[in-house]
Protein backbone atom coordinates (compact mmCIF):
# COMPACT_ATOMS: atom_id res chain seq x y z
CA UNK A 1 0.00 0.00 0.00
CA UNK A 2 1.31 3.95 -0.78
CA UNK A 3 -0.16 5.66 2.12
CA UNK A 4 0.66 8.97 0.17
CA UNK A 5 -2.87 7.84 -2.09
CA UNK A 6 -5.05 6.62 0.76
CA UNK A 7 -7.12 9.35 2.86
CA UNK A 8 -8.37 9.63 6.16
CA UNK A 9 -11.69 10.01 7.98
CA UNK A 10 -9.88 12.62 9.95
CA UNK A 11 -12.57 12.27 12.85
CA UNK A 12 -12.04 14.28 15.69
CA UNK A 13 -11.01 13.70 19.51
CA UNK A 14 -14.62 13.65 20.04
CA UNK A 15 -14.71 10.32 18.54
CA UNK A 16 -12.03 9.15 20.42
CA UNK A 17 -13.92 9.96 23.78
CA UNK A 18 -17.15 8.48 22.27
CA UNK A 19 -14.60 5.29 22.18
CA UNK A 20 -13.28 5.50 25.30
CA UNK A 21 -16.73 5.97 27.41
CA UNK A 22 -18.66 3.46 25.02
CA UNK A 23 -15.88 0.53 26.14
CA UNK A 24 -16.03 1.61 30.07
CA UNK A 25 -19.44 1.73 30.09
CA UNK A 26 -19.96 -2.23 28.44
CA UNK A 27 -17.15 -3.08 30.54
CA UNK A 28 -18.92 -1.72 34.05
CA UNK A 29 -22.16 -3.25 33.04
CA UNK A 30 -20.55 -6.67 32.77
CA UNK A 31 -18.68 -6.32 36.04
CA UNK A 32 -21.70 -5.48 37.53
CA UNK A 33 -23.74 -8.28 36.06
CA UNK A 34 -21.13 -10.80 37.12
CA UNK A 35 -20.99 -10.22 40.43
CA UNK A 36 -24.32 -9.86 40.51
CA UNK A 37 -25.15 -13.18 39.12
CA UNK A 38 -22.44 -14.63 41.69
CA UNK A 39 -23.27 -12.90 45.23
CA UNK A 40 -25.89 -10.20 44.78
CA UNK A 41 -25.67 -9.28 48.16
CA UNK A 42 -22.44 -9.66 48.68
CA UNK A 43 -21.36 -6.87 45.87
CA UNK A 44 -24.35 -4.89 46.22
CA UNK A 45 -22.08 -1.76 45.69
CA UNK A 46 -20.40 -3.17 42.74
CA UNK A 47 -23.85 -4.01 40.94
CA UNK A 48 -25.28 -0.35 42.12
CA UNK A 49 -22.34 1.51 40.78
CA UNK A 50 -21.63 -0.31 38.04
CA UNK A 51 -24.84 0.10 36.80
CA UNK A 52 -24.73 3.75 37.13
CA UNK A 53 -21.49 4.12 35.57
CA UNK A 54 -22.72 1.98 32.24
CA UNK A 55 -25.78 4.51 32.22
CA UNK A 56 -24.03 7.86 32.53
CA UNK A 57 -20.83 6.93 30.70
CA UNK A 58 -23.53 5.58 27.88
CA UNK A 59 -25.18 8.49 27.39
CA UNK A 60 -23.03 11.02 25.84
CA UNK A 61 -22.52 8.53 23.16
CA UNK A 62 -25.11 9.60 20.56
CA UNK A 63 -24.57 12.85 21.50
CA UNK A 64 -21.02 12.93 20.79
CA UNK A 65 -21.50 10.84 17.76
CA UNK A 66 -24.60 13.48 16.15
CA UNK A 67 -22.35 16.58 16.79
CA UNK A 68 -19.58 15.19 14.75
CA UNK A 69 -22.29 14.62 12.02
CA UNK A 70 -23.75 17.88 12.27
CA UNK A 71 -27.55 17.07 12.42
CA UNK A 72 -29.87 14.01 14.82
CA UNK A 73 -31.85 13.07 11.84
CA UNK A 74 -28.20 11.99 10.61
CA UNK A 75 -28.03 9.58 13.40
CA UNK A 76 -30.87 7.65 12.55
CA UNK A 77 -29.32 7.19 8.98
CA UNK A 78 -27.43 4.71 10.41
CA UNK A 79 -30.36 3.07 11.60
CA UNK A 80 -33.16 3.39 8.61
CA UNK A 81 -34.36 4.78 5.78
CA UNK A 82 -35.69 2.51 3.00
CA UNK A 83 -33.28 0.95 -0.02
CA UNK A 84 -33.22 -2.48 -1.44
CA UNK A 85 -30.86 -4.89 0.67
CA UNK A 86 -29.18 -5.90 -2.36
CA UNK A 87 -27.70 -2.98 -3.57
CA UNK A 88 -25.84 -1.60 -0.56
CA UNK A 89 -23.25 -4.66 0.57
CA UNK A 90 -22.67 -8.48 1.59
CA UNK A 91 -25.27 -10.06 3.96
CA UNK A 92 -27.13 -6.63 4.07
CA UNK A 93 -30.88 -7.28 5.77
CA UNK A 94 -33.51 -4.36 5.55
CA UNK A 95 -36.64 -4.98 7.53
CA UNK A 96 -39.17 -2.12 6.72
CA UNK A 97 -36.88 0.98 6.61
CA UNK A 98 -34.43 -0.53 8.98
CA UNK A 99 -31.40 -1.63 7.79
CA UNK A 100 -28.28 -4.10 9.25
CA UNK A 101 -25.17 -4.57 7.59
CA UNK A 102 -23.13 -7.21 9.07
CA UNK A 103 -19.72 -6.52 7.54
CA UNK A 104 -20.58 -2.62 8.65
CA UNK A 105 -19.07 -2.06 11.67
CA UNK A 106 -20.03 1.16 12.34
CA UNK A 107 -23.68 -0.16 11.56
CA UNK A 108 -23.90 -3.01 13.83
CA UNK A 109 -21.94 -0.56 16.91
CA UNK A 110 -24.90 2.06 16.30
CA UNK A 111 -27.63 -0.59 16.89
CA UNK A 112 -25.39 -2.32 19.93
CA UNK A 113 -25.47 1.90 21.23
CA UNK A 114 -29.10 1.62 20.79
CA UNK A 115 -29.38 -2.09 22.63
CA UNK A 116 -26.75 -1.20 24.87
CA UNK A 117 -28.27 2.63 25.93
CA UNK A 118 -31.84 0.66 26.24
CA UNK A 119 -30.22 -2.07 28.79
CA UNK A 120 -28.25 0.26 30.78
CA UNK A 121 -31.22 2.88 31.50
CA UNK A 122 -32.94 -0.38 32.83
CA UNK A 123 -30.32 -1.36 34.86
CA UNK A 124 -29.97 1.75 36.23
CA UNK A 125 -33.60 2.67 37.14
CA UNK A 126 -33.45 -0.98 38.97
CA UNK A 127 -30.80 -0.56 41.18
CA UNK A 128 -32.48 3.34 41.39
CA UNK A 129 -35.70 2.14 42.68
CA UNK A 130 -34.05 -0.53 45.01
CA UNK A 131 -31.88 1.91 46.60
CA UNK A 132 -35.16 3.85 47.39
CA UNK A 133 -36.60 1.13 49.15
CA UNK A 134 -38.33 -0.49 46.31
CA UNK A 135 -38.18 -3.88 45.84
CA UNK A 136 -36.01 -4.98 42.45
CA UNK A 137 -37.31 -8.22 40.31
CA UNK A 138 -34.88 -10.44 40.78
CA UNK A 139 -35.16 -12.62 37.32
CA UNK A 140 -35.36 -9.28 35.39
CA UNK A 141 -32.18 -8.00 36.64
CA UNK A 142 -30.76 -10.92 35.65
CA UNK A 143 -32.47 -11.04 32.37
CA UNK A 144 -31.81 -7.36 31.60
CA UNK A 145 -27.98 -7.68 32.87
CA UNK A 146 -27.50 -10.21 30.36
CA UNK A 147 -28.84 -9.23 27.23
CA UNK A 148 -26.99 -6.23 28.38
CA UNK A 149 -23.81 -7.45 29.23
CA UNK A 150 -23.77 -9.20 25.41
CA UNK A 151 -24.41 -5.67 24.12
CA UNK A 152 -21.95 -4.02 26.14
CA UNK A 153 -18.88 -6.59 24.99
CA UNK A 154 -19.77 -5.34 21.31
CA UNK A 155 -19.86 -1.76 22.03
CA UNK A 156 -16.60 -2.19 23.74
CA UNK A 157 -14.63 -4.36 21.17
CA UNK A 158 -16.72 -2.95 17.83
CA UNK A 159 -14.70 0.26 17.44
CA UNK A 160 -11.12 -1.64 17.25
CA UNK A 161 -13.43 -4.17 14.59
CA UNK A 162 -13.90 -1.00 13.07
CA UNK A 163 -10.78 0.47 12.84
CA UNK A 164 -9.96 -3.09 11.32
CA UNK A 165 -11.78 -2.55 8.53
CA UNK A 166 -10.18 0.54 7.02
CA UNK A 167 -7.84 0.38 4.34
CA UNK A 168 -5.20 2.43 7.11
CA UNK A 169 -1.92 0.58 6.63
CA UNK A 170 -1.98 0.82 10.51
CA UNK A 171 -5.09 -0.72 10.69
CA UNK A 172 -5.60 -3.20 7.52
CA UNK A 173 -2.57 -5.65 8.57
CA UNK A 174 -3.94 -5.95 11.93
CA UNK A 175 -6.72 -8.43 14.06
CA UNK A 176 -6.40 -7.62 17.29
CA UNK A 177 -7.52 -4.38 17.75
CA UNK A 178 -11.55 -5.51 18.71
CA UNK A 179 -9.58 -7.92 21.48
CA UNK A 180 -7.70 -4.98 22.42
CA UNK A 181 -10.52 -2.77 22.90
CA UNK A 182 -12.51 -5.00 24.71
CA UNK A 183 -9.86 -5.64 27.18
CA UNK A 184 -9.50 -1.91 27.90
CA UNK A 185 -13.57 -1.44 28.52
CA UNK A 186 -12.99 -4.21 30.92
CA UNK A 187 -9.86 -2.20 32.83
CA UNK A 188 -11.34 0.77 32.29
CA UNK A 189 -14.77 -0.30 33.15
CA UNK A 190 -13.38 -2.08 36.62
CA UNK A 191 -11.42 1.13 37.42
CA UNK A 192 -14.36 3.48 37.26
CA UNK A 193 -16.53 1.42 39.07
CA UNK A 194 -13.50 0.78 41.54
CA UNK A 195 -12.22 4.54 41.88
CA UNK A 196 -16.35 5.70 42.48
CA UNK A 197 -16.16 2.27 45.06
CA UNK A 198 -13.09 3.75 47.24
CA UNK A 199 -13.75 7.30 47.46
CA UNK A 200 -17.48 6.40 48.40
CA UNK A 201 -15.90 4.03 51.01
CA UNK A 202 -18.90 2.01 50.32
CA UNK A 203 -16.75 -1.34 50.26
CA UNK A 204 -17.91 -4.18 51.99
CA UNK A 205 -15.89 -7.32 52.81
CA UNK A 206 -13.27 -7.82 50.23
CA UNK A 207 -15.45 -6.75 47.12
CA UNK A 208 -12.85 -3.77 46.01
CA UNK A 209 -9.80 -5.73 45.84
CA UNK A 210 -11.93 -8.55 44.22
CA UNK A 211 -12.39 -6.21 42.06
CA UNK A 212 -9.64 -4.82 41.74
CA UNK A 213 -7.91 -8.55 40.87
CA UNK A 214 -10.31 -8.82 37.90
CA UNK A 215 -9.22 -5.17 36.40
CA UNK A 216 -5.54 -6.46 37.00
CA UNK A 217 -6.18 -9.59 34.78
CA UNK A 218 -8.08 -7.24 32.25
CA UNK A 219 -5.15 -5.05 32.16
CA UNK A 220 -2.88 -8.31 31.34
CA UNK A 221 -5.41 -9.22 28.72
CA UNK A 222 -5.03 -5.59 26.87
CA UNK A 223 -0.93 -5.67 27.55
CA UNK A 224 -1.52 -9.71 25.58
CA UNK A 225 -3.56 -8.09 22.74
CA UNK A 226 -1.41 -4.87 22.47
CA UNK A 227 1.53 -6.75 22.24
CA UNK A 228 -0.02 -9.08 19.55
CA UNK A 229 -1.78 -6.10 17.94
CA UNK A 230 2.15 -4.67 17.16
CA UNK A 231 3.59 -7.80 16.00
CA UNK A 232 0.76 -8.57 13.38
CA UNK A 233 1.01 -4.88 12.06
CA UNK A 234 5.07 -5.50 12.26
CA UNK A 235 5.33 -9.12 10.55
CA UNK A 236 3.09 -7.93 7.92
CA UNK A 237 5.61 -6.76 5.78
CA UNK A 238 4.92 -3.59 4.00
CA UNK A 239 7.53 -0.32 3.79
CA UNK A 240 3.66 1.55 4.34
CA UNK A 241 2.48 -0.23 7.21
CA UNK A 242 6.55 0.01 8.85
CA UNK A 243 6.19 3.47 8.64
CA UNK A 244 2.73 3.70 10.15
CA UNK A 245 3.90 1.51 13.42
CA UNK A 246 7.19 3.28 13.46
CA UNK A 247 4.78 6.48 13.63
CA UNK A 248 3.15 4.91 16.89
CA UNK A 249 5.94 3.89 18.67
CA UNK A 250 8.74 5.88 17.90
CA UNK A 251 7.43 9.26 15.88
CA UNK A 252 5.61 11.73 17.46
CA UNK A 253 3.11 9.37 19.60
CA UNK A 254 6.36 7.63 20.66
CA UNK A 255 6.14 9.27 23.86
CA UNK A 256 2.59 9.30 24.81
CA UNK A 257 2.52 5.68 23.50
CA UNK A 258 5.31 4.45 25.91
CA UNK A 259 4.38 6.62 28.64
CA UNK A 260 1.17 7.11 29.17
CA UNK A 261 -0.57 3.70 27.31
CA UNK A 262 1.90 1.10 28.11
CA UNK A 263 3.91 2.27 31.37
CA UNK A 264 1.13 4.69 33.21
CA UNK A 265 -2.10 2.59 31.81
CA UNK A 266 -0.66 -0.90 32.41
CA UNK A 267 3.14 -1.81 33.86
CA UNK A 268 2.39 0.87 36.96
CA UNK A 269 -0.81 -0.39 38.27
CA UNK A 270 0.04 -3.89 37.42
CA UNK A 271 3.03 -3.68 39.34
CA UNK A 272 1.28 -1.76 42.38
CA UNK A 273 -1.21 -4.69 42.52
CA UNK A 274 1.28 -7.57 42.66
CA UNK A 275 3.22 -5.80 44.86
CA UNK A 276 0.06 -5.92 47.13
CA UNK A 277 0.13 -2.34 47.74
CA UNK A 278 -3.68 -1.59 46.95
CA UNK A 279 -4.80 -4.34 49.72
CA UNK A 280 -2.46 -2.73 52.88
CA UNK A 281 -3.23 1.01 51.91
CA UNK A 282 -6.00 3.89 52.03
CA UNK A 283 -8.28 4.14 49.40
CA UNK A 284 -7.02 6.44 48.37
CA UNK A 285 -4.08 4.22 46.45
CA UNK A 286 -7.12 2.41 44.68
CA UNK A 287 -8.22 5.51 43.61
CA UNK A 288 -5.17 6.76 42.41
CA UNK A 289 -4.31 3.39 40.39
CA UNK A 290 -7.79 3.20 38.94
CA UNK A 291 -7.49 6.79 37.50
CA UNK A 292 -3.97 5.84 36.14
CA UNK A 293 -5.91 2.95 34.23
CA UNK A 294 -8.36 5.57 33.00
CA UNK A 295 -5.86 7.74 31.78
CA UNK A 296 -4.02 4.89 30.34
CA UNK A 297 -7.13 3.39 28.59
CA UNK A 298 -7.70 6.76 27.05
CA UNK A 299 -4.39 7.35 25.64
CA UNK A 300 -4.14 3.88 23.76
CA UNK A 301 -6.93 4.40 22.06
CA UNK A 302 -6.43 7.88 20.97
CA UNK A 303 -2.65 7.28 20.32
CA UNK A 304 -3.58 4.16 17.87
CA UNK A 305 -6.50 5.80 16.38
CA UNK A 306 -4.27 9.24 15.74
CA UNK A 307 -1.35 7.34 14.73
CA UNK A 308 -3.62 5.13 12.23
CA UNK A 309 -5.00 8.66 10.89
CA UNK A 310 -1.77 10.62 10.03
CA UNK A 311 -0.09 7.84 8.24
CA UNK B 1 -29.17 -6.27 -12.94
CA UNK B 2 -28.43 -4.76 -16.70
CA UNK B 3 -24.92 -5.61 -18.15
CA UNK B 4 -21.90 -4.02 -16.65
CA UNK B 5 -20.77 -0.87 -17.70
CA UNK B 6 -16.88 -0.61 -17.28
CA UNK B 7 -14.31 2.23 -17.98
CA UNK B 8 -11.05 1.08 -19.56
CA UNK B 9 -8.42 3.78 -19.48
CA UNK B 10 -5.32 2.99 -21.71
CA UNK B 11 -2.73 5.22 -20.11
CA UNK B 12 -0.24 4.64 -23.52
CA UNK B 13 -2.81 6.92 -25.07
CA UNK B 14 -2.83 9.26 -23.06
CA UNK B 15 -0.62 12.91 -23.54
CA UNK B 16 -2.18 14.45 -20.11
CA UNK B 17 -4.16 17.55 -21.86
CA UNK B 18 -6.83 17.20 -18.67
CA UNK B 19 -9.26 17.62 -21.63
CA UNK B 20 -10.89 14.65 -19.35
CA UNK B 21 -10.88 16.38 -15.74
CA UNK B 22 -12.14 19.35 -17.22
CA UNK B 23 -15.66 17.54 -19.10
CA UNK B 24 -16.19 15.67 -15.26
CA UNK B 25 -15.96 19.21 -13.41
CA UNK B 26 -18.33 20.81 -15.94
CA UNK B 27 -20.91 18.56 -16.75
CA UNK B 28 -20.86 17.44 -12.58
CA UNK B 29 -21.26 21.36 -12.29
CA UNK B 30 -18.08 20.90 -9.77
CA UNK B 31 -16.37 24.30 -8.18
CA UNK B 32 -13.53 25.66 -9.01
CA UNK B 33 -10.67 25.32 -6.60
CA UNK B 34 -7.32 26.70 -5.47
CA UNK B 35 -4.72 25.05 -7.75
CA UNK B 36 -2.24 22.88 -6.05
CA UNK B 37 1.54 22.65 -6.63
CA UNK B 38 2.83 19.36 -6.80
CA UNK B 39 5.78 19.44 -8.60
CA UNK B 40 4.22 18.26 -12.39
CA UNK B 41 2.16 19.19 -14.06
CA UNK B 42 -0.67 17.67 -11.97
CA UNK B 43 -2.89 19.51 -10.31
CA UNK B 44 -4.38 18.57 -7.32
CA UNK B 45 -2.25 15.94 -5.25
CA UNK B 46 -5.03 13.72 -5.07
CA UNK B 47 -8.96 13.04 -5.50
CA UNK B 48 -11.17 16.07 -3.56
CA UNK B 49 -15.12 16.84 -3.14
CA UNK B 50 -14.62 18.73 -6.52
CA UNK B 51 -12.10 16.21 -8.36
CA UNK B 52 -13.67 13.24 -9.49
CA UNK B 53 -11.28 12.70 -12.22
CA UNK B 54 -7.54 13.41 -11.85
CA UNK B 55 -4.41 13.06 -14.42
CA UNK B 56 -2.15 11.92 -12.56
CA UNK B 57 1.88 12.33 -13.70
CA UNK B 58 4.66 10.49 -12.53
CA UNK B 59 8.40 10.54 -13.17
CA UNK B 60 9.85 6.84 -13.15
CA UNK B 61 13.82 6.65 -12.37
CA UNK B 62 16.64 4.40 -12.83
CA UNK B 63 18.65 2.99 -10.12
CA UNK B 64 20.86 5.83 -10.55
CA UNK B 65 17.72 8.69 -9.71
CA UNK B 66 17.70 9.81 -13.71
CA UNK B 67 14.15 10.25 -14.87
CA UNK B 68 14.01 7.22 -17.38
CA UNK B 69 9.99 7.49 -18.50
CA UNK B 70 7.30 10.36 -17.84
CA UNK B 71 4.07 8.44 -16.91
CA UNK B 72 0.32 9.74 -17.18
CA UNK B 73 -2.59 8.27 -16.31
CA UNK B 74 -6.09 10.08 -15.66
CA UNK B 75 -7.33 8.32 -12.75
CA UNK B 76 -11.09 7.48 -11.45
CA UNK B 77 -12.89 5.89 -8.85
CA UNK B 78 -12.83 2.21 -10.08
CA UNK B 79 -16.27 1.16 -9.40
CA UNK B 80 -14.52 -2.22 -7.36
CA UNK B 81 -16.96 -5.27 -7.77
CA UNK B 82 -16.10 -6.10 -3.92
CA UNK B 83 -16.40 -2.27 -3.04
CA UNK B 84 -14.42 -1.02 0.46
CA UNK B 85 -16.19 2.37 0.83
CA UNK B 86 -19.58 0.52 0.04
CA UNK B 87 -19.51 -2.29 2.18
CA UNK B 88 -18.49 0.50 5.22
CA UNK B 89 -21.18 3.02 4.35
CA UNK B 90 -23.25 2.22 7.66
CA UNK B 91 -26.29 4.53 6.28
CA UNK B 92 -26.77 2.38 2.93
CA UNK B 93 -26.37 5.62 0.81
CA UNK B 94 -23.69 3.68 -0.83
CA UNK B 95 -25.13 1.60 -3.16
CA UNK B 96 -24.50 -0.44 -6.58
CA UNK B 97 -26.47 0.57 -9.81
CA UNK B 98 -27.88 -2.00 -12.28
CA UNK B 99 -25.02 -1.46 -14.06
CA UNK B 100 -22.87 -2.53 -11.31
CA UNK B 101 -21.36 1.15 -10.67
CA UNK B 102 -20.94 2.49 -7.24
CA UNK B 103 -22.71 5.63 -6.11
CA UNK B 104 -23.34 7.48 -3.35
CA UNK B 105 -27.00 8.86 -2.50
CA UNK B 106 -26.23 12.64 -1.17
CA UNK B 107 -29.52 12.71 0.34
CA UNK B 108 -29.12 9.56 2.87
CA UNK B 109 -24.93 10.00 2.80
CA UNK B 110 -24.83 11.76 6.79
CA UNK B 111 -21.14 12.41 6.93
CA UNK B 112 -19.52 9.74 8.75
CA UNK B 113 -16.89 9.63 7.14
CA UNK B 114 -16.15 5.65 6.87
CA UNK B 115 -15.53 5.26 3.43
CA UNK B 116 -13.39 7.92 3.00
CA UNK B 117 -10.69 5.95 4.97
CA UNK B 118 -12.24 2.41 3.82
CA UNK B 119 -11.40 3.09 -0.21
CA UNK B 120 -8.50 0.89 -0.64
CA UNK B 121 -7.19 3.77 -3.19
CA UNK B 122 -8.46 6.88 -1.62
CA UNK B 123 -10.60 7.74 -3.99
CA UNK B 124 -13.59 9.28 -1.90
CA UNK B 125 -13.57 13.18 -0.68
CA UNK B 126 -15.27 15.07 2.15
CA UNK B 127 -17.29 17.68 1.23
CA UNK B 128 -17.13 19.66 4.40
CA UNK B 129 -20.14 22.37 2.32
CA UNK B 130 -22.41 19.46 2.43
CA UNK B 131 -21.04 17.77 5.09
CA UNK B 132 -21.82 14.56 2.84
CA UNK B 133 -19.25 12.32 1.06
CA UNK B 134 -18.56 12.20 -2.46
CA UNK B 135 -16.75 10.28 -5.80
CA UNK B 136 -17.32 10.00 -9.33
CA UNK B 137 -20.40 8.73 -10.15
CA UNK B 138 -19.50 7.04 -13.80
CA UNK B 139 -22.01 10.46 -14.63
CA UNK B 140 -24.49 8.44 -13.51
CA UNK B 141 -27.22 10.89 -15.10
CA UNK B 142 -25.73 10.56 -18.03
CA UNK B 143 -25.35 6.59 -18.50
CA UNK B 144 -28.60 6.03 -17.28
CA UNK B 145 -29.61 8.22 -20.33
CA UNK B 146 -27.59 6.22 -23.11
CA UNK B 147 -24.81 8.63 -23.12
CA UNK B 148 -21.24 7.81 -22.02
CA UNK B 149 -19.64 9.43 -19.04
CA UNK B 150 -18.46 13.14 -20.14
CA UNK B 151 -14.67 12.06 -19.44
CA UNK B 152 -14.81 9.36 -21.92
CA UNK B 153 -16.48 11.86 -24.16
CA UNK B 154 -14.09 14.88 -23.97
CA UNK B 155 -10.77 12.22 -24.30
CA UNK B 156 -9.48 13.42 -27.79
CA UNK B 157 -7.20 9.83 -27.55
CA UNK B 158 -9.67 7.76 -26.73
CA UNK B 159 -7.00 6.81 -24.00
CA UNK B 160 -10.37 6.62 -21.55
CA UNK B 161 -12.95 3.80 -23.25
CA UNK B 162 -16.32 3.55 -22.27
CA UNK B 163 -18.56 0.52 -23.03
CA UNK B 164 -19.84 -2.74 -21.47
CA UNK B 165 -17.16 -5.01 -19.77
CA UNK B 166 -17.21 -8.09 -21.16
CA UNK B 167 -16.34 -6.58 -24.74
CA UNK B 168 -14.01 -3.90 -23.74
CA UNK B 169 -12.22 -6.39 -21.81
CA UNK B 170 -10.97 -8.47 -25.31
CA UNK B 171 -10.29 -4.93 -26.38
CA UNK B 172 -8.14 -4.08 -23.39
CA UNK B 173 -6.44 -7.90 -23.53
CA UNK B 174 -5.93 -6.80 -27.40
CA UNK B 175 -4.11 -3.71 -26.93
CA UNK B 176 -1.87 -5.23 -24.36
CA UNK B 177 -0.81 -7.95 -26.97
CA UNK B 178 -0.65 -4.87 -29.40
CA UNK B 179 1.72 -3.15 -27.32
CA UNK B 180 4.05 -6.30 -26.46
CA UNK B 181 5.19 -6.74 -29.77
CA UNK B 182 5.80 -3.20 -30.05
CA UNK B 183 8.50 -3.96 -27.49
CA UNK B 184 6.30 -2.33 -24.21
CA UNK B 185 7.65 -5.62 -22.00
CA UNK B 186 6.20 -4.21 -18.49
CA UNK B 187 2.55 -3.64 -20.86
CA UNK B 188 -0.41 -5.41 -18.25
CA UNK B 189 -3.91 -4.65 -17.28
CA UNK B 190 -5.13 -3.19 -13.72
CA UNK B 191 -7.83 -4.31 -12.29
CA UNK B 192 -9.20 -6.28 -15.47
CA UNK B 193 -9.79 -9.87 -14.17
CA UNK B 194 -13.23 -10.38 -12.49
CA UNK B 195 -11.36 -13.62 -10.38
CA UNK B 196 -8.35 -11.10 -8.94
CA UNK B 197 -8.35 -8.72 -6.80
CA UNK B 198 -11.73 -7.09 -5.34
CA UNK B 199 -13.29 -9.36 -8.10
CA UNK B 200 -12.56 -6.62 -10.73
CA UNK B 201 -12.56 -3.00 -11.34
CA UNK B 202 -15.22 -1.86 -13.73
CA UNK B 203 -12.25 1.36 -14.19
CA UNK B 204 -9.62 -0.81 -14.93
CA UNK B 205 -6.39 0.36 -16.74
CA UNK B 206 -3.36 -0.77 -19.19
CA UNK B 207 -0.69 0.07 -16.75
CA UNK B 208 2.89 0.05 -18.61
CA UNK B 209 4.90 -0.95 -15.63
CA UNK B 210 4.53 -2.07 -12.18
CA UNK B 211 1.29 -0.55 -10.60
CA UNK B 212 3.45 1.03 -8.10
CA UNK B 213 4.76 3.56 -10.36
CA UNK B 214 1.14 4.83 -10.88
CA UNK B 215 0.92 4.73 -7.40
CA UNK B 216 -0.98 1.77 -7.00
CA UNK B 217 -1.51 -1.02 -4.89
CA UNK B 218 0.21 -4.02 -6.34
CA UNK B 219 -2.49 -6.05 -4.28
CA UNK B 220 -5.62 -3.83 -3.07
CA UNK B 221 -7.64 -5.64 -0.40
CA UNK B 222 -11.25 -5.30 0.66
CA UNK B 223 -10.59 -4.20 4.43
CA UNK B 224 -14.30 -5.62 5.15
CA UNK B 225 -12.25 -9.20 4.77
CA UNK B 226 -11.04 -8.40 8.35
CA UNK B 227 -14.34 -8.18 10.38
CA UNK B 228 -14.79 -11.95 10.50
CA UNK B 229 -11.70 -12.48 11.94
CA UNK B 230 -11.27 -10.04 14.48
CA UNK B 231 -14.82 -10.27 15.84
CA UNK B 232 -13.49 -13.99 16.23
CA UNK B 233 -10.73 -12.75 18.35
CA UNK B 234 -12.78 -9.90 20.15
CA UNK B 235 -15.07 -12.83 21.65
CA UNK B 236 -12.25 -14.68 22.44
CA UNK B 237 -10.88 -11.82 24.49
CA UNK B 238 -14.89 -11.52 25.65
CA UNK B 239 -14.48 -15.04 26.70
CA UNK B 240 -11.28 -14.66 28.51
CA UNK B 241 -12.37 -11.76 29.94
CA UNK B 242 -15.45 -13.04 31.28
CA UNK B 243 -14.27 -16.06 32.62
CA UNK B 244 -11.34 -13.73 34.91
CA UNK B 245 -14.45 -11.99 36.19
CA UNK B 246 -16.41 -15.51 37.32
CA UNK B 247 -13.23 -16.30 39.20
CA UNK B 248 -12.34 -13.09 40.82
CA UNK B 249 -15.89 -12.66 41.75
CA UNK B 250 -17.08 -16.24 42.99
CA UNK B 251 -16.40 -18.32 45.97
CA UNK B 252 -15.93 -17.26 49.71
CA UNK B 253 -12.42 -15.91 50.89
CA UNK B 254 -12.92 -13.35 53.28
CA UNK B 255 -10.45 -11.69 53.94
CA UNK B 256 -9.44 -9.92 50.46
CA UNK B 257 -6.59 -12.19 49.32
CA UNK B 258 -5.12 -11.28 46.10
S1 LIG C 1 -12.33 2.80 -5.88
FE1 LIG C 1 -12.81 3.31 -3.77
S2 LIG C 1 -14.53 4.73 -3.94
FE2 LIG C 1 -14.38 3.66 -5.92
S3 LIG C 1 -15.76 1.88 -5.70
FE3 LIG C 1 -13.71 1.18 -5.13
S4 LIG C 1 -13.69 1.43 -2.89
FE4 LIG C 1 -15.38 2.67 -3.64
S1 LIG D 1 -19.75 9.40 4.71
FE1 LIG D 1 -21.74 8.99 3.78
S2 LIG D 1 -21.33 7.63 2.06
FE2 LIG D 1 -19.50 7.61 3.37
S3 LIG D 1 -19.79 5.85 4.74
FE3 LIG D 1 -20.62 7.65 5.82
S4 LIG D 1 -22.80 7.65 5.27
FE4 LIG D 1 -21.79 6.30 3.80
Amino acid sequence: MEPGLLKSADWPALIDVYFFLGGMAGGAFVIATVANLLDRERYRDIVRIGYYVAFLAVIPGPVLLTVDLGLPTRFLHMLMVAKPSDAIGMDAITIGPFHLKPFSPMNAGAWALLGFSLFAFLAALDVFLEGRGGRSMRTLRVVVGVIGGFFGFFLAAYPGVLLGATARPLFIGAHWLGALFLAIGASTGGAAIAFVLSLSGGQRGDALSRLMRFTAFALIVQLAALALFMLTVSTSGSAGIARSLSHLVAGPYGVPFWLGAVVIGIVVPLALQFAGVIRKTAPAMTALVSVLILVGGFVVKYVIIAAGQAT
Amino acid sequence: MARTLAMFTDVSLCIGCRACQVACKQWNQLAPEEPEWTGTYQNHHHFTDKSYRLVRFFEETDDKGQIKQWHMMSDVCKHCAQAGCLEACPTGAIYRTEYGTVNINQDICNGCRYCVSACPFGVVAFNHDTGTATKCTFCNDRIHNGLGPACAKACPTQSIKFGFRDELAVVARKRVDELKTLGYKDARLYGEDTAGDLGGLNAFFLLLGKPSIYGLPEKPKLPQKNVVVDSLLSIGSALIVGLGALVAFRGRGGQGDA
